[in-house]
């Protein structure tokens, strides 16, 4: 219906141009028309326009490149030349001028990350990486690691003097320092036992009272922990007999043999401890690696204020999860590790002195 | 604007979030998550495996990943690097005779290009109890200050009373949101 009007239409047009030059009439192009397709022109400049005015030159992937490159070849630069610096606390400088630039320009790639097209992306990141992957070789070429040591107090007393500006003597105070790590890591506040031997080694409720205890290098001793615990370390134990009131949360044990357990706790970790027995009440799992010959037995050893000191920790009297162990080097379910084993109940023992 | 960039807008605007808590087993991890997400602490078992929680937190959706520390268990701790946001390094406060292995098994996470984005967030756990060093202390003896390679920070915290969990986290999640969502 539609192209029979234009050509309605068109017709008049040809009468009213007609009677002028009939010949090319056929070849002119209507004014309508040419007012339709000079609108269509402006409409389309309109859009480009519009388009132009909404992106922002820096959301061109050109103008990213550019940027992104030129800074990187300064940072490169920048890298290079600290190598050849002999000054320590310069050299320093450049490198953490170097690094807050490529978080920079880290960030830069992140904030492009939304326009840029997959391929410039995945370069850019890779020369990224590059980038990091150089300074930090060359963080390590020129500023070597210091090593951690626990730094003792007593070489900081006796110490005369101001302090040597010489790098290569702070180094060595510190790595005498590291010998010493036993004595600084037991500070007088810990509560605990520390390398003992052949004694009888006891601790009052008074003393304990909801106290993280430390006990470590022990030989042939007897350990009693009257009261209740928030936690106990036990480490590089020979031939000992501990036991302890209830511990509100874990049991640490490492380094353990040939020795007698008997706590009540949350959880038990044992680590490289073989032929001890753990006389039990756990409320959560008890658990074992690096372990061998060890056996488990329900809690039976009690002293006078159990019951109170059960109550202080918050333990559940009535859980008691003491045979249900799980051996992290023997993930085979249904099959008994061979790890650990129960205490026949004829052999477990019944006195506790 | 294409539809490529329509697409990544609303996935940017999901916010999501992947963190990865890892440390020595006894840390308190497993006890960081539980009581962060208002669950019961006292009946956790020592992981054997891992756990995860999805939880929303300021708007973000966050996909937590807390893997257990056992020794046996830390080779498999690569399994999970990929694509996290966040790392969280919890130590044992009160635990003075295992701070060197902490230390080393810290510094050769930060050495894995998978975890190269990530930020670091380290929980000075357990500062409840009375022998617990200071954060400062764990500080100097991770040698958290040689970090030049994340953004890292360190916060004492108790897992068992919460204490400063949420101040953790809410840090964490701005310096990732600082880095990740800045195009919005």
């Amino acid at each position: 219906m539609r192209i029979v009007d234009n050509m309605e239409v068109e017709s008049d047009v040809f009468k009213e141009n007609g009677a002028s030059c009939p010949s090319e009439a056929g070849l002119k192009i209507p004014e309508r028309m040419i007012k339709r397709e000079q609108d269509r022109l402006e409409d389309v400049e309109r859009k480009k326009e519009a388009k132009k005015s909404q992106s922002v030159t820096e959301e061109k992937s050109g103008f990213f490149t550019a940027a992104f490159s030129s800074e990187r070849a300064a940072i490169e630069e920048l890298l290079v030349g600290c190598s050849g610096e002999t000054d320590r606390t310069l050299a320093t400088q450049t490198l953490e001028e170097v690094t807050t630039r490529t978080q920079q320009l880290q960030k830069f790639l992140n904030d492009s990350m939304v326009f840029l097209p997959q391929y410039v992306l995945s370069r850019a990141q890779a020369s990224l990486q590059k980038l990091q992957n150089s300074l930090a070789e060359k963080r390590d070429e020129i500023l070597p690691k210091k090593r951690f040591a626990f730094r003792s107090r007593a070489t900081n007393t006796p110490k005369a003097g101001p302090p040597s500006a010489d790098p290569v003597s702070v180094i060595t105070s510190k790595d005498s320092a590291e010998t010493a790590v036993d004595a600084a890591i037991s500070p007088p506040e810990q509560c605990g036992f520390s390398h003992f031997e052949s004694q009888v080694l006891t601790k009052s409720g008074e003393e304990i009272k909801q106290q993280d205890v430390l006990l470590t290098h022990l030989t042939n001793c007897k350990v009693r922990l009257l009261g209740s615990p928030s936690t106990v370390h036990i480490k590089h134990i020979q031939n000992c007999e501990i036991f302890s009131g209830p511990v509100s949360s874990s049991v640490f044990v490492d380094h353990c043999t040939g020795s007698t357990l008997s706590f009540p706790c949350q959880q038990l970790r044992t680590h490289h401890t073989t032929n001890t027995q753990v006389y039990l009440h756990v409320t959560s799992r008890a658990i074992i690696e690096d372990c061998k010959e060890v056996r488990f037995a329900p809690l039976t050893w009690t002293y006078p204020g159990l019951d109170e000191d059960f109550k202080v920790s918050g333990l559940d009297r009535k859980r008691n999860n003491w045979n249900q162990v799980d051996d992290f080097n023997w993930l085979a379910v249904g099959t008994q590790s061979p790890n650990w084993s129960v205490i026949p109940e004829a052999e477990r023992r019944t006195e506790w002195d | 604007m294409g539809l490529l960039t329509i697409l990544k807008k609303m996935k940017h605007k999901e916010r999501e979030m992947r963190l990865l808590m890892l440390g020595l087993d006894n840390a308190g991890k497993t006890t960081i998550l539980k009581k962060f997400n208002g669950e019961d602490v006292s009946t956790i078992s020592p992981t054997l495996g891992f756990n995860i929680k999805t939880l929303e937190h300021k708007g973000f959706k966050l996909n937590i990943w807390d893997v257990g520390g056992q020794k046996s268990l830390r080779s498999y701790w690569r399994n999970y690097f990929e694509s996290t946001d966040g790392l969280v390094w919890v130590v044992d406060s009160a635990d003075r005779l295992r701070l060197e292995d902490c230390r080393q098994e810290l510094s050769s996470l930060l050495l894995e290009e998978r975890l190269g984005g990530a930020t670091l967030l380290v929980f000075a756990n357990k500062q409840d109890l009375p022998g617990s060093l200071s954060k400062d202390a764990i500080r100097e003896a991770l040698a958290l200050d040689n970090i030049k390679t994340h953004h890292w920070c360190i916060i004492g915290c108790s897992a068992v009373t919460g204490e400063n969990l949420l101040a953790g986290v809410d840090w964490l999640l701005d310096d990732i949101a600082a880095r990740v969502f800045t195009a919005d």
